[in-house]
């Protein structure tokens, strides 16, 4: 067994990697990244997976009921860290993947996927208090920026983890960004992971927070045509059944972690597509408690004031 | 998980367990309940917008939470539920908090259409908790409906006794309940959560709204109950409201982190941030809801024969 396959192994039982393994591990997976396309092409049949968030047990029921990789070919659509107990493994097991079998699964960027954001949402604390160091953060944190910001099914489904931009009408426009940085604080590259649909909004919409854009049904339509797409898959907002579509059958959210923050109580789903593209949703439930490895221990008494 | 009760310290403080596999217990003539669900599907969120007149709601709305506080006697009922807390978001109408990318966004070149979204997406509300009397057989008929209560808080000089409460007397109950959470699309946390725990002496309660934008201010609306049991089921209950609020900037200026990560639990910060409103109140519950039904005849007829009087009616 090479040491990848055994390292494979090891995080499926959720065991992280020493650091050394880790900062190896990612020079391999910069290798293979760093020839990937900003708008990846991917083969059908392929299963499409949302949001994850560190929900290590969650994501092993995802790959019970869509298959083991190298078997299924799938495509993450981004944020695998913060929020939940395992950022660390969840990346590391889905890196470790990537580097083994590079053809049949992708990982695309998720706005989490990002030095600012995941230290205030808790990828950057769990490595600190994992490893005694911030080392292996900075190496999944250098491994983002290689991370390809889009995909393309059988030049017929665009993929990306938020939504479209208003700087960006063609895909060849996407082709061109510079993605090996930090991501920006606004422009097309942002607006890529970041932005959402919208149903009160026809065009295009401004947060009210003065930043973040939301996008209609007539942006969705145009963006569709002129790039001769049937529908775009996207992930980035938590639904309670799991995939919702909008505008149509325009646009289909994909949502991956179950029980979100292990109290909201929704499903998952994940999108199989088959050599057709004949769309299946699968959707599960959150692993039971039992299998979480994690002790169950009576809280004490919370003399909060 | 869950917290659980010791079923003999129930039993010293006479206090029981509520039958059919309901989540809390009856001590001193009070019921107190707590429901822990999760979030609404979207069709309940469609149907809270449209009951809320509003098109957006929180990422995480936990619609059938809810925690009841009903001194039974009395017809008294102290509930904290999001419906009425978002109620409260919808009046209070708060203008939209900008985030530090806004800066960089204004040069941006904007679409052709473009709306911009105005509503307050902090959610940040005044709530303290809602209360009603209802009709039960102490209580009688005489009292016309729910939300017409007969309860009247009354301003004191009173505060909550914090070191009493510190002291580690047995706790029967305790439980923390969501009403809604969101994420500020990554930018933040808008929270409102409530605690309780019940002792043999009362119990007491924090409502909380929580709010950090990162880079730019934090909310916290702090509403604080404690309910001394008193003798033949009688109670005293002080409601304190406390109101705090600062800038990531203002902060900062005074030496402190001015980073998000170093906010993320609020009762560790809490003193950081100056207090901007304040009160106390205070209500008895036990006796005055029946004192005030029997003297409606009374009440009556004080005011027949004063009309009468009035109408110049020889008597």
């Amino acid at each position: 067994m090479s040491d990848l396959d055994r390292q494979i192994e090891q995080l499926k039982r959720c065991e992280p990697l020493k650091e050394s393994e880790v900062k190896a591990l990612c020079m391999k997976a910069m290798e293979i990244l760093v020839e990937e396309s900003n708008v990846q092409r991917v083969d059908a049949p392929v299963t499409i997976c949302g949001d994850i968030h560190g929900q290590f047990y969650d994501m092993k029921e995802l790959f019970k009921v869509g298959g083991d990789c190298p078997k299924t070919n799938y495509l993450f659509l981004g944020d695998f860290v913060d929020r939940g107990f395992y950022s660390v493994e969840t990346f590391l097991l889905l890196l470790a993947l990537k580097v083994r079998y590079p053809d049949r699964i992708t990982l695309i960027r998720g706005n989490h996927e990002s030095r600012q954001i995941t230290q205030v949402y808790g990828f950057y604390d769990e490595c600190l208090r994992k490893y005694g160091s911030v080392n292996v953060w900075r190496y999944c944190t250098d491994i983002f920026d290689y991370l390809s910001l889009s995909a393309l099914i059988e030049n017929k489904i665009f993929s990306v983890h938020g939504g479209l931009s208003p700087t960006i009408s063609t895909l060849d426009q996407i082709r061109t960004i510079d993605r090996k940085q930090e991501v920006p604080h606004e422009g097309a590259m942002c607006d890529l992971l970041w932005s959402d649909p919208e149903d009160i909004v026809d065009g295009w919409g401004l947060s009210p927070r003065g930043a973040g854009f939301l996008f209609g049904g007539s942006v969705v339509t145009s963006f569709n045509h002129t790039n001769n797409i049937d529908y775009i898959c996207r992930a980035h907002q938590l639904v309670m059944e799991g995939y919702k579509w909008m505008f149509n059958n325009q646009i289909v959210t994909v949502w991956s972690a179950p029980n979100y923050c292990y109290r909201c109580g929704n499903v998952a789903a994940i999108l199989e597509l088959d050599e057709n593209l004949t769309k299946q949703f699968r959707v599960f439930e959150a692993a039971p408690q039992e299998s979480r490895g994690a002790p169950a221990k009576k809280p004490p008494p919370d003399y909060f004031l | 998980m869950e917290w659980e009760s010791d079923d003999k310290e129930l039993k010293a403080a006479g206090a029981e367990p509520l039958p059919g596999g309901r989540r809390g217990l009856r001590i001193h003539g009070w019921e107190i309940e707590c429901r822990k669900l999760f979030i609404l599907n979207s069709l309940h969120l469609q149907r809270w917008e449209k009951e809320l007149q509003t098109t957006h709601l929180p990422e995480m709305v936990f619609g059938d939470n809810c925690l009841v506080l009903k001194h039974v006697n009395s017809g008294t009922k102290f509930f904290f539920n999001a419906f009425d807390a978002l109620v409260s978001w919808k009046h209070e109408a708060l203008p939209p908090v900008e985030v530090p990318a806004a800066a960089k966004w204004k040069f941006r070149s904007k679409p052709l259409q473009q709306v911009v979204l105005d509503y307050d997406y902090t959610f940040t509300t005044p709530y303290c908790g809602s209360e009603t009397v209802e009709s039960n057989v102490e209580c009688g008929s005489a009292i016309p409906e729910e939300g017409s209560s007969c309860i009247q808080w009354e301003d004191c000089k009173e505060k909550i006794d914090l070191v009493a409460l510190a002291s580690k007397e047995p706790i029967l109950f305790y439980d923390e309940i969501i009403l809604y959470e969101d994420e500020l699309a990554d930018n933040g946390i808008s929270l409102l959560t409530v605690k309780v725990r019940v002792m043999p002496s009362g119990w007491f309660l924090l409502l909380r709204f929580w709010l950090r934008v990162d880079g730019v201010l934090m909310r916290l609306r702090d509403t604080r109950l404690h309910c001394l049991f008193g003798e033949h089921n009688k109670s005293s209950i002080l409601r304190e409201s406390c109101w705090r609020e600062t800038t990531f900037q203002a902060l900062s200026s005074k030496g402190y982190p001015s980073d998000a990560a170093a906010y993320s639990d609020p009762s560790i910060i809490a003193d950081r941030l100056p207090i901007v409103m304040q009160k106390t109140q205070k209500l008895h519950v036990g006796v005055s809801c029946k004192q005030y039904v029997k003297d409606i005849p009374l009440m009556l007829l004080h005011i027949v024969i004063q009309a009468l009087l009035l109408t110049g009616f020889p008597l």
